[in-house]
């Protein structure tokens, strides 16, 4: 099949549609901007509630678009892609935002962290998430990384008083600029090389190329996924994961170990199976990803295995997740997409879950995310420990929820195309990272002895119960319910743009 | 000048140019010298869009290379900001004894 070109048209005003959920969320992102200045200290409370506002009419044009997209089509000369695929990603990433926006007020107000540029940092990021997910030229991608990334950068440094914060801000801001540059280079060598930084352009020169594979091309490819697993924490470009999650403000960390992993994921599938799946291409490319997935999976769970901090641990359980969904793109079928896709909706419900209940807990002017401070939760607060609970099974790949079905799905796709080893390899450190989740989910239910110091849980609010409860059933839904979600998973991979390649 | 004729002379430049910066980063311990290593990298990679800009006739390269200045003067805002706030808290500038966390 040869790739599909869209015809080079003069962008028209029809093609605001194509971005609409976008161009919402950019808007409440400047509207929060001035509102903070008009809004005093006691009421910020409200700026969050505008940005909920903000990011529910965005879902709504998502929504909308899901049924408007029927014939997926770029907008604005091939640059975004209008298609489901980028839909169901800006979905995750929306109903995360709402999540996370919901746990912020209560959390901020605690550790003395409540400004109003909070919320609207998390809008600018969440905007370029979602452009991320749509992007289908080289340029825009690099841009959309760039505006998500630089939000993010402000946001870990948020807690302006406390090192830690300041730490994990800087680590991720110079760790960050490198993967840059890489990213950068990666993409002017495939630009040279192809003539072109549109996606469906660069598909279907690579296809004209037939057998003859440059190698400053296959340098580009390499850099350009350098570069892209940073983004997704992926080893051993991970190294700035667990410092940087573990300093930042826990609903920070929230936010962005779970929407900046789907939106890199979003467009490393549409790059690399999408665009760069041509056999010659991807014979070559395979054995990086290949390597880099299962040096994920082996590093994130055994590092994690001895961390004390249940912050570190869900970031270690993060890179060896980016491991498994990295077997969806591996196996380079759309069974592997509909996999990845099935296996970040899952990670989404049920890491921003575990990390609100840490945000939840949290105390006065501290984070509450040692192991010590979680002994005997069981018996002060049994409902948030049962929730803990569950979200701890689903990471570790029991059924019947969301994390088993994840796994189940992307080793199928990877025995379905004949990567057994890729299987092996996914069972055997699942098997591993039970331990370690286990661990603190025993934690939780043991007494505290005499000697050992208890502490002050906060209570619950009303909208972090919420948050809990929706997590929750998404996590148990997504684990029996399991067609609901495959359904729209599978429209989301069919008509995914550039076309024509795999 | 002879765009043709220039081009690997402009490519290899690039590329001395990017390793500089690039292991500039990893050598360098001043998070500000750090962040001008990252400057190199990212003007190297200027150099390259540039030159195959010329060098395939299209303009893609040229206004890619645009956009990358813009993005670099964002991150600097953000980086020179959060730098001096390591700094007013009375700290060294020094990558190294940024390990609170690994203690």
């Amino acid at each position: 099949m040869l790739a599909v070109i869209p015809p080079l048209v003069t962008p028209s005003g029809v093609d605001i549609l194509g971005i609409l959920p976008e161009v919402i969320l950019a808007g409440g992102f400047v509207a929060l901007l001035m509102l903070d200045l008009v809004t005093s200290q006691a009421h910020r409370g409200r700026l969050a509630a505008f940005a909920l506002v903000a990011v529910a009419a965005s879902f709504g044009s998502t929504v909308w678009g899901w049924f408007d997209a029927g014939t997926p089509h770029t907008v604005y000369s091939g640059s975004f892609a209008y298609d489901r695929f980028g839909l169901f990603i800006n979905a995750i990433i929306l109903i995360s935002t709402a999540l996370v926006l919901m746990i912020s007020p209560q959390y901020l107000n605690r550790r003395g962290l409540h400004y109003g540029e909070y919320y609207s940092l998390i809008l600018a990021a969440a905007t370029g998430m979602m452009i991320l997910a749509g992007a289908s030229s080289l340029m825009v991608i690099f841009l959309a990384i760039e505006l998500l990334s630089i939000a993010l950068y402000i946001l870990s440094g948020f807690s302006r008083t406390e090192p830690r914060s300041h730490e994990a801000a800087m680590k991720y801001l110079l760790l960050g600029g490198f993967a840059s540059g890489f990213l950068l280079f990666g993409m002017a060598l495939i630009y040279g090389e192809t003539g072109h930084t549109q996606l469906a352009q660069i598909a279907a020169a690579l296809q004209n190329a037939g057998n003859s594979v440059d190698p400053l091309l296959m340098a580009g490819i390499a850099l350009l996924f350098v570069g892209l697993a940073f983004k997704i924490s992926a080893a051993p470009f991970h190294t700035w994961t667990p410092d940087v999650y573990q300093g930042a403000p826990t609903s920070v960390t929230t936010f962005m170990s779970v929407t900046t992993k789907v939106a890199a994921f979003a467009t490393l599938i549409r790059v690399f199976t999408y665009t760069l799946g041509e056999t010659t291409v991807y014979d070559r490319w395979k054995i990086i990803v290949y390597f880099v997935a299962i040096a994920s999976m082996v590093v994130g769970n055994v590092a994690a295995l001895r961390q004390n901090s249940v912050k570190r641990l869900l970031g270690y359980s993060g890179i060896a997740q980016a491991g498994y969904i990295l077997i969806g793109v591996v196996v380079l079928s759309p069974l592997g997409t509909i996999a990845s896709l099935y296996y970040l909706a899952a990670y989404a419900v049920t890491n921003i879950g575990a990390f609100a209940v840490i945000t939840i807990m949290a105390g006065r002017g501290e984070d509450m995310d040692s192991y010590d401070s979680l002994r005997g939760l069981a018996f002060r607060r049994p409902y948030v420990a049962a929730a803990m609970s569950l979200f701890l099974l689903s990471l570790g790949g029991f059924p019947p929820t969301a994390g088993f079905f994840a796994k189940f799905f992307v080793f199928a796709a990877a025995i379905h195309a004949n990567q057994v080893p890729l299987a092996l390899w996914g069972i055997a450190t699942s098997a591993v990272s039970v331990f370690y989740y286990l661990r603190v989910a025993l934690l939780m239910y043991t007494r505290p002895t005499a000697d050992q110091p208890v502490y002050n849980w906060s209570r619950t609010s009303f909208a972090g119960g919420a948050v809990l409860v929706f997590t929750g059933a998404g996590t148990l839904v997504l684990g029996i319910f399991v067609t609901l979600v495959w359904t729209i998973a599978m429209a989301a991979q069919h008509g995914i743009l550039p076309a024509g390649v795999i | 000048m002879n765009a043709t004729n220039d081009f690997p002379f402009l490519l290899g430049l690039a590329a001395f140019l990017f390793s500089i910066g690039a292991l500039g980063v990893l050598i360098r311990r001043n998070p500000i010298v750090v962040f001008m290593c990252i400057e190199l990298m990212l003007n190297a990679v200027n150099i390259v869009f540039v030159s195959y800009g010329r060098y395939l006739n299209s303009e893609e390269g040229q206004v890619f290379a645009f956009m990358v200045i813009v993005v670099a003067a964002a991150e600097v805002v953000v980086g020179l900001a959060l730098i001096t706030q390591v700094f007013r808290l009375g700290r060294e500038l020094d990558v190294d004894d940024l390990d609170e966390m690994s203690k």
